[in-house]
């Protein structure tokens, strides 16, 4: 696919230029440390690398930026050229969070209302089988979709429509980012290797 | 009252989104009532309209005016226009079944809001055995106020329920998308297990890059990456040979990869400026096929042992 290679660029591109910032300093990390911050410059590269302004990148970038350890690192990566982007995520992001509260008064009070109507149901008795199948397969649809909604970043406050749109968009750039760090990975890997044996030899 | 008149429908599709369903003709049926909904921009629509003359559209009380415009705000839906053209283009080259969605001004004109909004009451009251025509957003981002839902046979046609429609099938629509995304998807039926699959996906993905960023951070005691030269990936061909089977070291050749059925001419130097190992300079990978002009990948690591 033509976008997924120019796409593998600019990640690449942009990943090791935070692996460069964040590794100019001096400090020795330990594992943990390390991969934390290589997950993270990654993760910024992949959502900084999508010019098309999807909601999941941008709440990828500024959940980044609420951790204070981590702001230099994303304001030197991104860079000069989207201050405007990081205002329009971060406006995002409250705009988001009064939704979901709005979105929870409402539903607090549909259940409430609900609760009466399930009472006056359950007098019903005559319940059919297809209703019975249709009700359970909704409620098996809810739970996945509220687990895709926690997967996908900024996925709490989106409507079903544009949750799979996000998560289509996210499998993508996943997967553009799988590949471009496994084969950097490999690379190194065989480097190392390279170099050990030299110096044994 | 001649309610037996058939209006031809025809869709039109904005951008190159969707070359999907194409015009439903519906042939008049005898005693039929008319079809409702027009999927055309306002002004074909007025055209249309003109051009099948009700026989009563003048007779419409000012007072259904307003209650009409109801029913149709509340029978529409509006379509939050496609923000991310590159990705859904690629992926919505697939042909999607049913659903090609529409643009209508905003603004229609008065007379085709009174008709659009009378014959929706008319068909409110009269079951239709027309087709469900739908469209789906175009490309350009732009807003789509309404969408124009036509009830099938047999089917309750309140608004709530058209609306619930509507939204069903849009879903319906990317979750198809999505399963061709998925790999091993096609075949599962029903919403709850596709979307097993893809909970599935994206988790091992997610944990495939922890992996990784894992396995990184192992090699290198502490990495410093120079990019001494701007390395251009030539689209394809490099970028997406995966690795599984060339870790293996070679420890004369620093060849990593080798595109098919290129001969390589490997360029790389191993420039050790110290003789100690401290901090010598390994550039790797850089292959110059002069006869594809492929790609030139070149990387510099600098690694302090």
């Amino acid at each position: 696919m033509y976008t997924s290679s120019m796409l593998k660029k600019e990640f690449l591109n942009k990943w090791i230029k935070g692996l460069q910032i964040c590794c100019s300093s001096k400090n020795k990390m330990d594992l943990m440390e390390r991969k934390k911050k290589i997950k993270l410059s990654a993760d910024i590269a992949m959502a900084s690398a999508n010019k098309t302004a999807t909601s999941w990148s941008n709440a990828l970038i500024s959940e980044a930026k609420k951790n204070k350890q981590d702001t230099i690192l994303v304001s030197q990566l991104l860079g000069s050229k989207s201050p405007l982007k990081l205002q329009k995520s971060t406006n995002m992001i409250i705009s988001i969070h009064k939704r979901v509260q709005c979105k929870k008064i409402l539903k607090r009070s549909c259940f409430n209302a609900g609760k009466r109507m399930m009472k006056k149901k359950k007098k019903n008795l005559g319940i059919s089988r297809s209703n019975f199948a249709t009700t359970i397969a909704k409620r098996l649809v809810k739970k996945r979709t509220k687990v895709l909604k926690r997967l996908v970043p900024g996925g709490e406050s989106m409507d079903e429509v544009s949750l799979i749109k996000e998560a289509m968009d996210y499998i993508l750039s996943l997967k553009v980012q799988v590949d471009v760090m496994r084969s950097v990975v490999a690379a190194a890997e065989v480097l190392i290797d390279d170099k050990l044996l030299k110096l044994v030899e | 009252m001649n309610k037996g008149e058939e209006l031809g429908m025809e869709t039109f599709q904005f951008g190159e989104e969707i070359q999907s369903l194409m015009a439903v003709v519906q042939p008049p049926e005898a005693g039929n009532s008319f079809t409702a909904l027009l999927e055309l921009p306002a002004n074909q629509a007025v055209k249309l309209l003109h051009s099948h003359e009700e026989t009563a559209p003048n007779n419409l009380p000012s007072s259904v005016f307003p209650s009409a415009e109801n029913s149709l705000e509340t029978t529409t839906s509006s379509v939050v226009p496609n923000s991310s053209p590159n990705n859904v283009n690629l992926v919505k080259q697939e042909p999607i079944d049913s659903d090609s969605m529409h643009n209508s001004s905003p603004n229609p004109s008065d007379p085709v809001v009174s008709k659009s909004t009378k014959r929706k009451e008319r068909e409110k009251n009269v079951k239709t055995s027309a087709k469900k025509i739908k469209s789906v957003a175009n490309d350009d981002g732009e807003e789509l106020p309404y969408v124009h839902v036509r009830a099938r046979r047999g089917q309750a046609t309140d608004s709530h329920s058209l609306a619930e429609r509507a939204r069903r099938e849009k879903i319906n629509a990317r979750m198809k998308l999505l399963q061709e995304l998925v790999p091993g998807c096609n075949k599962i039926s029903g919403t709850a297990m596709v979307l097993d699959e893809i909970i599935n996906h994206v988790q091992s993905l997610q944990r495939q890059v922890e992996f990784l960023s894992m396995r990184l951070a192992a090699v290198h005691p502490n990495i410093d990456i120079n990019l001494d030269n701007i390395f251009s990936a030539e689209s394809g061909s490099l970028m997406d040979y995966s690795f599984p089977g060339m870790v293996s070291p070679q420890p004369l050749s620093h060849q990593l990869w080798q595109p098919d059925g290129l001969i390589p001419q490997p360029l790389w130097g191993v420039e050790e400026t110290n003789p100690n190992f401290i901090t010598p300079e390994n550039s790797f990978l850089s292959y110059d096929s002069s006869g594809n002009s492929v790609s030139l990948y070149t990387n510099q690591l600098k690694m302090e042992l």
